[in-house]
């Protein structure tokens, strides 16, 4: 087993709202090796990004953590500290790609001094060398004359060049964790090929580890080591992604994946959607929150919450698992 | 002469749509598009940002109408058509769009959102049809129309919110329905209930559908016929199986190569694509548009626009050096 980098224990964040408490994320636990790629997937409200920003420490004020959860990066537990002591570990030992190049950037500083703000604040480098250094960082994410983006404002970027940016960005110091959020859901199809071939090198190259959130099975299935599948706040089942794909035991894994599209399917191929609606995270059903959607629900995934068992490679939260064949 | 049986439903002829940016610049958006759709059928319009598709839509709607070029409605010239005879044509082509949310006013009751194309229609009838009307259109998109009548879009999720769209489109009953990527921002199992509800519908009232989109899996899913776009101009066009088992123009297999398959084991395809950024539509290379990014580009790419050819019954490529 591998060093390990990110251990999430408990994690519980929930938002106050008119109508209650939103428990956005509910009991998840979570560890990441260095050098592995984990991917987080889920749809929308499924608390993937709200997972990624508790790790982060970036939620909004109003946030609610705990009790009884933890997120210790590189040993140290990071709830424990104030802002002042996350500063230094934010882009130093974890960081951010988010989905949206464009509101990550800043659009009053050119592409240079968003780089070299970080580079001279966490590794304390000269003006001349941090500025180099930063040219030499477009050049490996693949920006084309970076001698001359590196004076450019985003807007004079297109979508694809800002996303390589904030990935520089978020590389530039090197850090032990990359969270990419969604990184390239606002971007073309090709160029999203290109930017996860990006990240995936960069991983490798330096060792780090990565979490990647998408909506995407596609991009979990061909870019992910390990794959957590999220519903209603909690993961509902973990496995190395081959072993999640080819012996998916939760239902609702199982349901999504028949749901999507498939450019191998045969034109017009029905598709076997799943009906109903993801449960109301203010007032969450007892039970399985999947449940009320669930082929398979019985009496007990009603009343009882199934909790994430099984063994150390392939977890999953049901009652009534799909069987699958024995590894032999 | 033709045969009048065979005449496409819709015909979309040379279109151009270009935007003046100044007294010398333009957008070339939509640089002479030529593709028809049969009755009944669908035409999947696919490419990636930039490429016009969603301009060409906009185009066949008359929202606004193209700069230059035809589009025909069984037999009916649209481009051309103004005020009240363009008002009236209306109702027989409708539209959806792809935010759910931002498309419905969220002051409006959907009693009110669903009025407002009958009103434009002048369709006569007492408040206690019209809402039975509403109410039974609203039951055909899997809403319960009763309860749903009164209420704001808020109340709404955004692929609820998606259903009242498509119940507003199709309450006039038209022949035509434009999808501008009209699912992409749905979650995946919203979005399956969508794309077959839209199969249902497409059955039930003898739709013809224009349906864009940049995904290409979803667009599988729905077409008859798929047309890929690149910068303004037709790259290729072929029934929905042909053109992914053998894509003709480099660019269809590029684009078909990039989709991440849910399939761990699917074999990994190279891109097959010159790295770059996609040129400006405001000063598009010459030639064939796709030269700089093609790996198989050669200087008649440059010099000479492919004109599409084909290469087989309802195959046809814009392309000097075609892969089959």
């Amino acid at each position: 087993m591998g060093e390990i980098i990110l251990d999430v224990v408990n994690q519980r964040t929930a938002f106050p709202t008119k109508r209650g408490m939103l428990q956005a994320v509910n009991g998840v636990n979570l560890t990441l090796e260095r050098g592995r790629t984990l991917g987080v997937v889920g749809e929308s409200g499924s608390g993937k990004s709200v997972l990624a920003r508790s790790i982060m420490g970036l939620l909004p004020r109003a946030a609610q953590t705990g009790p009884g959860s933890s997120v210790h990066l590189n040993g140290r537990d990071l709830t424990a500290l104030s802002e002042r002591e996350l500063r230094p570990i934010r882009g130093r030992e974890v960081s951010t790609v988010f989905q949206d190049p464009m509101t990550a950037l800043n659009p009053t500083l050119t592409v240079g001094a968003q780089l070299i703000e970080g580079l001279r604040h966490h590794l304390g480098m000269p003006k001349r060398a941090a500025r180099a250094r930063a040219i030499e960082l477009l050049r490996s994410v693949g920006l084309p004359q970076p001698e001359t983006r590196v004076d450019q404002f985003p807007h004079q970027l297109s979508g694809g060049m800002r996303q390589r940016v904030a990935i520089a960005i978020a590389i530039s110091c090197e850090p032990d964790l990359l969270i990419a959020d969604e990184p390239t859901t606002a971007l073309d199809v090709t160029v999203q090929a290109e930017i996860l071939d990006l990240l995936q090198r960069q991983v490798r190259e330096r060792n780090m580890a990565m979490i990647l959130i998408t909506h995407d099975m596609g991009v979990v299935a061909v870019r992910c080591d390990d794959v957590a599948v999220m519903y209603a706040g909690r993961i509902v089942e973990q496995a190395p992604v081959r072993e999640l794909f080819q012996r998916t035991r939760m239902p609702y894994t199982a349901a999504l994946l028949s749901s999507i599209p498939r450019i191998t399917d045969g034109p017009h191929r029905r598709l076997d959607a799943i009906g109903g609606r993801p449960p109301d995270l203010i007032h969450p059903p007892a039970g399985c929150a999947f449940a009320p959607r669930c082929k398979f629900a019985s009496d007990p995934c009603q009343g009882v919450m199934p909790a994430l068992e099984g063994d150390e490679r392939h977890r999953f939260a049901c009652h009534t698992p799909l069987q699958v064949e024995a590894v032999a | 002469m033709k045969d009048v049986m065979t005449e496409p439903f819709l015909s979309i002829e040379d279109l151009v749509v270009e935007y003046p940016l100044s007294r010398k610049a333009k957008v070339h958006a939509v640089s002479g598009l030529t593709v028809s759709v049969e009755q009944g059928k669908t035409l999947g319009l696919v490419g990636e940002s930039g490429c016009g598709k969603s301009s060409a839509a906009r185009a066949v709607m008359q929202l606004p109408p193209p700069t230059g070029g035809r589009v025909t409605l069984d037999g009916q010239e649209l481009t051309g058509l103004k005020g009240k005879a363009l008002q009236q044509a209306r109702r027989r082509f409708q539209m959806i769009f792809q935010d759910p949310i931002a498309s419905l006013n969220p002051r409006q009751t959907v009693r009110e959102i669903l009025s407002a194309p009958l009103e434009i229609a002048g369709e006569q009838e007492s408040p206690e049809e019209r809402d039975a009307r509403i109410i039974a259109m609203l039951d055909k998109v899997g809403l319960n129309g009763e309860q749903a009548i009164s209420r704001r879009p808020h109340e709404f999720s955004g692929g609820q919110c998606q259903r009242i769209s498509i119940a507003r489109a199709l309450i006039l009953r038209p022949d035509l329905l434009v999808c501008d990527e009209a699912v992409s921002a749905l979650d995946v199992s919203v979005q399956a209930q969508t794309l077959n509800l839209l199969e249902d519908l497409k059955a039930e009232f003898g739709l013809t559908m224009l349906f864009i989109s940049h995904d290409l899996a979803v667009v599988k899913h729905v077409s008859d016929t798929v047309a890929v776009m690149y910068l303004g101009m037709l790259c290729e066009m072929a029934d929905a199986t042909t053109i992914y088992r053998k894509p003709a123009h480099p660019y269809t297999r590029t684009l078909i190569n990039a989709v991440p398959e849910p399939d761990p084991d699917a074999p990994r395809k190279a891109l097959e694509l010159v790295p770059g950024e996609l040129p400006s539509p405001i000063n598009p290379p010459s030639g064939c548009r796709f030269r700089t990014r093609c790996p198989m580009a050669t200087d008649l790419c440059a010099a000479e626009t492919p004109q599409p050819k084909e290469l087989a019954p309802g195959h046809s490529v814009a392309c000097h050096h075609p892969l089959i």
